[in-house]
């Protein structure tokens, strides 16, 4: 037993540390960072209930700002320079059953909170709560409830002053669902360990709503009765022991609670905890004070949009919290006082309602309670005992306007009524911006997350120069050299400042900076390289970006397309880009489009969403009328299109129970209708996982690939093809299948037992191969006795014959002679050979899992080519070569020298992913879900640009090095030095030289 | 296979209802109602599917990883097996804490950070009757495995061992101790194979490496010999300088290199066939001593190697 093991330790470490990959051709050089590629880490939006200011050394004044954000990451920002401190993303830990009950990412919710003085913050996502250590956002503890369908519904720390107790306990409210009797849990949680204090369990129908805790007790807020007709039940709870020691409930008849949404939340953990809810008319606000029986009505305007309520969080503060009233023009406050002994709450003071949303924010200094106003044009700090203006300052930056942020208010010592406030508010254009004293400290572009769809354009070309080219050819032969002159002259204008540009470009060029900055009077430029381009990208909030590729990803402009309602996501289905009339339209799943420019963002034309999903996806196709993308409906159906803008080619969509249907477009006078002309559906059991097709530019440069000994295979090259991966639950087991798609004709399919149908599944098509990659554990087919375990890709090589210098069936002069090669033509011979691709397949074992697969793509095809894949584990882009990736490489022996001069390295089961071909290499990618690679101008490299729930990464990868351009490696300076001395060297050696010649000539008749 | 994937889900609730019973020391029973419920699913689901704690430690001082605490925070751990699957992020004590861990499966570990590779992990979480396994802890040394204790019913045992991608599943590396921790409690230490690089060199210039290479240095001894020479034996005393050519001219190397220093490089240039037909003796070539040819060719026969 232990001696095959030791032999195999001994040979694992050499396999990691001896470069498997022949060349680690995607490498990156330390130099190029942030050169050629760019990353935007961030965070999400932040959510108003889980931001925060916070300090995580109790004896330090330096606070971070902590954020839980609608991506469901939770993360520390330093709040001086912006940059993100650490995070750590909820959904990876929350356990996938029960994430997507949570919402999994969408509008995520979640909890977050801190105790003041304590050095973690704890976060509540999904069915789990986890605390993190507030500097370097390690885990400290985690704890979740378990059960079907179970969620956190709220959390508090517990600012416990319980006598030999220091620790500052969390309580955690879940709620179980119906299915396991509907109850609702609350738990203690042991600040040190997460262990279970108490448990408090109650089956009833109520809906849990929120947990408060003053300094003795603990308040449980659920909501009684029937939808429609909530009344609201206060539990009081002894903090030590968990037992209930009381019952209150609120509201009866005529002030019925509608539903949850009424009930105006308060986090609030201070001194006289609160609740407070509106009516559904939103006319009368009423506040409790947890423990007590009397309610205050307090009539709202009758314009009042929503309310909000913001209160201290520390037990210390003042018991004071102020009222945030949005009206469809702008906002207002009013500030209330709660009177501790009776538990009387009164309004101190009101704000003037000003226009625009308005952003409030608290603060507390000790016993202090600051408020902060946000408005259109400046900051207003107050504080809560009178309406006295503390200090105000107008925004430097008047841009967006701030939809709710936090402040923290600083109080100089020193000098008496002099602050300094810095506050994050979030704007309704998707920014994260940091206002210090009224000027603009950061800007963290956090909309950029939660992006849906990603596509590259040109930048649009000058146009003038062309016309008047055209008009100087048009015109008479005078009057065109005329025009000529005068255009010559006017450009003579630009002379100063180009030859004031050729020093600067001179030393851009020596030191090697390839594009030119966007700051060269702000115009966009396309490179000659082809590196620089614009990246469209839409998010489900309804913003559109773009982005300047070349110039490190800067976003160049940001549109909002459309006010996405809470909790509905802008589902764009495709993108098409015109170069020519630098427009680009976006398709919606909500029968819903967007037209705009890709140079400025400006919106053409659109429509809004309407509320029901119409659309599965969308297909860009070749029409009468040129390229178009067109929508597919629903249940996979098209409908009726005009002829001249109907598809001429067929398309693939999913009928209503997931099968593949080939549709092709029959015209009917000026119309053209859809019929099926083929159906796939995958056997009994299965449903397809994935469908796999090529990319729109997808050039291929060799038909064949040449063998060591100069014979050729020919690559099996068909355009019309698709990869469907499907999977059968029961029985575990993966089929793919690659299918013609003129015919629907299966050309290739494969088995793979074993496969876990839980885990991700995905394929990538290009050239002549497609990839698959699975998690699986099944036996090995030539030995049943072993067994493998892992992640696993399965590459397929796609040729016309197995047999090199043969075309196989479809070289055959009988088919060739006629007009070509048709799919759906009759087969002559059915006993003869069938035009089948001959495939040759491998599995390698993966060190980690990947998704989001997509390949390089250059301009000509001739470059090789590299499978870029996300690895959702270790955070990084990785590029691994078609090379190693081989099927063809050689089982069980060296490779003869004839396969050496092809290529191919010996086979060996396990890949590892070498680190030298991420991409992404240190930096830190997080959510990923799609890739998008388009090539540049010249042929060794390809732009990439990875998007998804929460990062934005883009880089330039070059899978055969960069051939074509001088890189940064190449370096101009030591070359110009080079030079420089060779001239000084002839310069002195040529005397010398001529000297001896004419010595030689002298003694030459010797 | 089939079982595991309907077991999944009540798995998870397990996990969790399972905490209060194990973690609590003195669980405080809120309603009796309520509580007679909870024990009664709890042990229900105790019997169909049973989970474990799993702590997955790094090493303290590795040679490659002397301080843990400066891994970054991205750092998790998963365990996979087919239709399973955990992640727990790294703690502040360098740990993975995975909280309920399903028994009856067989896991592949792996701890994924982005500035060290670890060497992947078969992790065995199996369901044993409590007899067997204090029997087996006794005889297996391997696993390491502690004493269930004298409980009947059953526990769950954790083994571990380094396992070798691409190999049989079944081909265990080394084991990799699992110790119990306290109450269904399992504690294993992370393997660090060692740090990862993420960029390639580029080759740097410098004037330095310029002179080290040979060529380089040839031509450049070539070229003091070329120029130093001519000004040596001009130095040199006129009876040395006498004696030295005299012996150069007995080289029998110099007769080659002297004919190459005349018209051409062909040693065989300064042969006079019709001479040697006639028997008569070769002409002496008194250019040959000169000097300053001499020492040309030499520079270029070395040029030439």
């Amino acid at each position: 037993m232990h001696t095959p093991s030791t032999v195999l330790r001994t040979v694992l470490p050499s396999l990691l540390l001896l470069p498997l990959l022949p060349s680690p051709a995607a490498a990156v050089f330390r130099d190029e960072v942030g050169h050629i590629d760019y990353h935007h880490r961030l965070l999400g939006l932040p959510q108003r209930e889980t931001t925060f200011f916070h300090r995580p050394r109790r004896d330090d004044r330096a606070s971070l700002l902590y954020t839980l954000t609608d991506a469901a990451v939770v993360g520390a920002v330093n709040p001086g320079t912006g940059e993100v401190v650490w995070r750590q993303p909820l959904t990876a830990f929350s356990s996938s059953g029960n994430a997507s009950a949570a919402g999994a990412g969408d509008g995520a919710g979640g909890f977050l909170r801190a105790a003041e003085g304590e050095g973690w913050v704890v976060s509540a996502y999904g069915d789990a709560v986890h605390a993190w250590d507030a500097i370097s956002g390690r885990s400290r503890f985690q704890s979740a409830l378990g059960g079907t369908g179970g969620r956190v519904v709220d959390l508090e720390v517990m600012e416990m002053t319980e006598s030999g107790e220091a620790r500052k306990d969390v309580l955690a409210l879940f709620e179980e669902a119906a299915a396991a009797a509907g109850s609702t849990v609350l738990r203690r949680l042991s600040a040190a360990d997460g262990s279970v204090v108490w448990e408090f369990r109650e089956v009833t129908r109520d809906v849990p709503l929120q947990v408060s805790t003053n300094l003795d007790k603990v308040f449980l807020v659920s909501l009684r009765g029937t939808p429609g007709a909530y009344s609201l039940k206060v539990g009081i709870l002894d903090p030590v022991t968990g037992k209930k020691v009381d019952e209150v409930v609120l509201g009866g008849k005529g002030e019925d609670l509608a539903g949850k949404e009424d009930v105006v939340l308060v986090g609030a953990n201070s001194a006289a905890p609160i609740v407070g809810w509106t009516d559904a008319a939103k006319k009368t606000l009423w506040v409790n004070v947890l423990g007590s029986k009397t309610r205050h009505p307090f009539p709202l305007a009758d314009d009042t949009v929503s309310v909000e309520i913001h209160a201290p969080h520390l037990v210390q503060s003042r018991p004071h919290f102020l009222v945030h009233t949005r009206t469809a023009t702008g906002h207002r406050g009013q500030v209330f006082h709660i009177d501790l002994k009776t538990h009387t709450v009164t309004q101190a003071y009101g704000l003037p309602h000003l226009a625009g949303p308005g952003a409030f924010s608290t603060s507390s200094d000790g016993a202090n309670v600051y408020f902060t106003r946000i408005t259109e044009d400046e900051v207003i700090l107050l504080s809560s005992q009178s309406h006295g203006v503390l200090a105000r300052w107008p925004l430097k930056a008047k841009g967006d306007a701030a939809l709710h942020g936090v402040s923290e208010v600083l109080r100089k010592p020193g000098a008496e009524d002099s602050y300094a406030v810095r506050a994050a508010a979030v704007t309704d254009a998707d920014d994260w911006v940091l206002i210090r004293n009224g000027e603009t400290a950061w800007t963290r572009p956090e909309g950029l997350s939660g992006a849906v769809a990603a596509a590259f354009a040109e930048i649009p070309e000058d146009e003038d120069l062309a016309r008047s080219l055209e008009h100087e050819a048009h015109g008479n032969p005078w009057e065109a050299y005329l025009h000529r002159v005068r255009r010559h002259l006017n450009d003579l204008r630009y002379l100063p400042a180009w030859l004031e540009s050729i020093p600067a470009r001179f030393m851009s060029s020596v030191l090697g900076a390839d594009v030119a900055p966007a700051a060269a009077g702000g115009k966009l430029v396309r490179d000659s390289f082809g590196f620089r381009k614009l990246a469209i990208l839409a998010t489900r909030r309804g913003m559109v970006y773009g982005l300047d590729v070349g110039n490190k990803g800067g976003i160049l402009w940001r549109t909002r397309a459309f006010k996405m309602p809470r909790g509905l996501r802008w589902d764009v289905k495709g993108i098409q880009v015109h170069d020519g009339t630098a427009r680009a339209t976006l398709l919606g799943a909500h029968n819903d489009f967007v037209v705009l420019r890709v140079d400025t963002g400006e919106i053409l034309e659109a429509k809004g969403p309407s509320p029901q999903a119409t659309t599965q996806a969308t297909a860009l196709v070749n029409t009468a009328s040129g390229t178009r993308l067109i929508r597919i409906g629903r249940g996979g159906k098209i409908g009726e299109l005009p002829a001249d803008q109907a598809p001429r080619q067929t398309v693939v969509t999913r009928g209503p129970d997931g099968e593949l249907r080939g549709v092709v477009f029959v015209a009917d006078g000026a119309t053209a209708r859809e019929t099926t002309s083929w159906t796939f559906s995958p056997p009994a059991g299965y449903r397809i996982v994935h469908v796999a097709t090529r990319s729109a530019h997808e050039a291929v440069a060799s038909i064949g690939r040449v063998l060591g000994d100069r014979t050729v295979l020919y690559k099996y090259l068909n355009p019309n093809t698709l990869v469907a991966a499907a999977v059968n639950d029961a029985t575990r087991t993966l089929a793919v299948y690659l299918l013609d798609t003129v015919s629907g004709q299966i050309l290739a399919s494969a088995r793979h037992p074993g496969v876990d149908p839980s885990k991700a599944i995905e394929c990538a098509l290009s050239e002549n191969w497609f990839a698959c990659t699975f998690f699986g554990r099944y036996p090995l087919r030539d030995d049943p006795a072993q067994s493998l375990q892992g992640y696993q890709i399965v590459v397929s090589d796609l040729y016309e014959s197995d047999v090199p210098n043969d075309r196989g069936p479809l070289g055959d002069p009988a088919s060739s002679r006629s007009a070509g090669y048709s799919a759906v033509g009759p087969v002559d011979d059915p006993t003869g050979r069938v035009p089948l691709p001959a495939v040759v397949s491998q599995a390698y074992i993966l060190s980690a899992p990947l998704a989001a697969l997509q390949t390089t793509q250059t301009r000509q095809g001739i470059a090789s080519r590299q499978l870029l894949a996300y690895l959702p584990e270790t955070r990084g882009l990785a590029a691994i070569p078609r090379v190693v990736l081989d099927p063809r490489r050689p089982v069980g022996r060296d490779p003869t020298p004839a396969e050496v001069e092809e290529g191919l390295i010996r086979y060996h089961p396990a890949l590892e992913i070498d680190p030298r071909s991420v991409v992404s290499h240190e930096w830190d990618v997080l959510g990923v879900d799609k890739i998008e690679t388009v090539p540049a101008v010249v042929e060794s490299t390809c732009l990439v640009l990875a998007y998804g729930s929460v990062d934005v990464f883009g880089t330039r990868v070059t899978p055969s090095f960069l051939f074509d351009i001088l890189g940064k490696g190449f370096n101009k300076a030591s070359l110009v030095t080079t030079v420089a001395a060779l001239g000084v060297g002839v310069v002195l050696l040529a005397p010398m030289v001529r000297r001896k010649q004419i010595n030689m000539r002298w003694k030459a008749p010797l | 296979m089939l079982p595991i994937r309907t077991l999944l889900q009540t798995a998870l609730l397990v996990g969790a209802g399972i905490l209060p019973s194990s973690a609590v020391a003195d669980p405080n029973p809120s309603s009796s109602t309520t509580t007679t419920t909870t024990t009664k699913t709890t042990t229900a689901r105790q019997s169909t599917s049973q989970t474990t704690k799993i702590i997955l430690r790094l090493p303290n001082a590795h040679p490659y990883l002397p301080n843990p605490h400066l891994l970054p925070a991205s750092t998790l751990a998963t365990l996979s097996a087919p239709g399973l699957s955990f992640a727990a992020p790294l703690s502040a004590d360098n740990a993975f804490v995975f909280p309920a861990v399903n028994a009856s499966a067989s896991y592949l570990a792996e701890v994924h950070c982005q500035t060290h590779a670890f060497v992947p992990l078969r992790l065995d979480v199996e369901v044993v009757a409590a007899a067997a396994a204090g029997k087996k802890a006794g005889g297996a040394g391997e696993g390491g495995e502690a004493a269930g204790g004298g409980k009947a019913a059953p526990t769950v045992r954790v083994r571990a061992w380094e396992t070798i991608r691409g190999n049989d599943w079944g081909n265990k590396g080394e084991g990799v101790p699992a110790v119990r921790e306290g109450e269904g409690a399992w504690a294993l230490e992370a393997r660090v194979l060692g740090g990862k690089w993420y960029f390639m060199e580029r080759s740097t210039f410098s004037v330095l490496s310029v002179f080290k290479n040979p060529i380089i240095l040839l031509s450049l001894i070539s070229m003091a010999l070329f120029f130093g020479m001519p000004k040596l034996v001009e130095n040199m005393d006129p009876e040395l300088r006498a004696e030295w050519e005299e012996r150069q001219k007995e080289n029998p190397m110099n007769a080659i290199m002297g004919a190459a220093s005349g018209q051409g490089a062909n040693p065989m240039g300064s042969f006079d066939m019709a001479a040697f037909l006639a028997g008569s003796k070769p002409r002496t070539e008194e250019s040959s001593g000169n000097g300053n040819g001499n020492g040309k060719a030499k520079g270029e026969v070395k040029k030439k190697r």
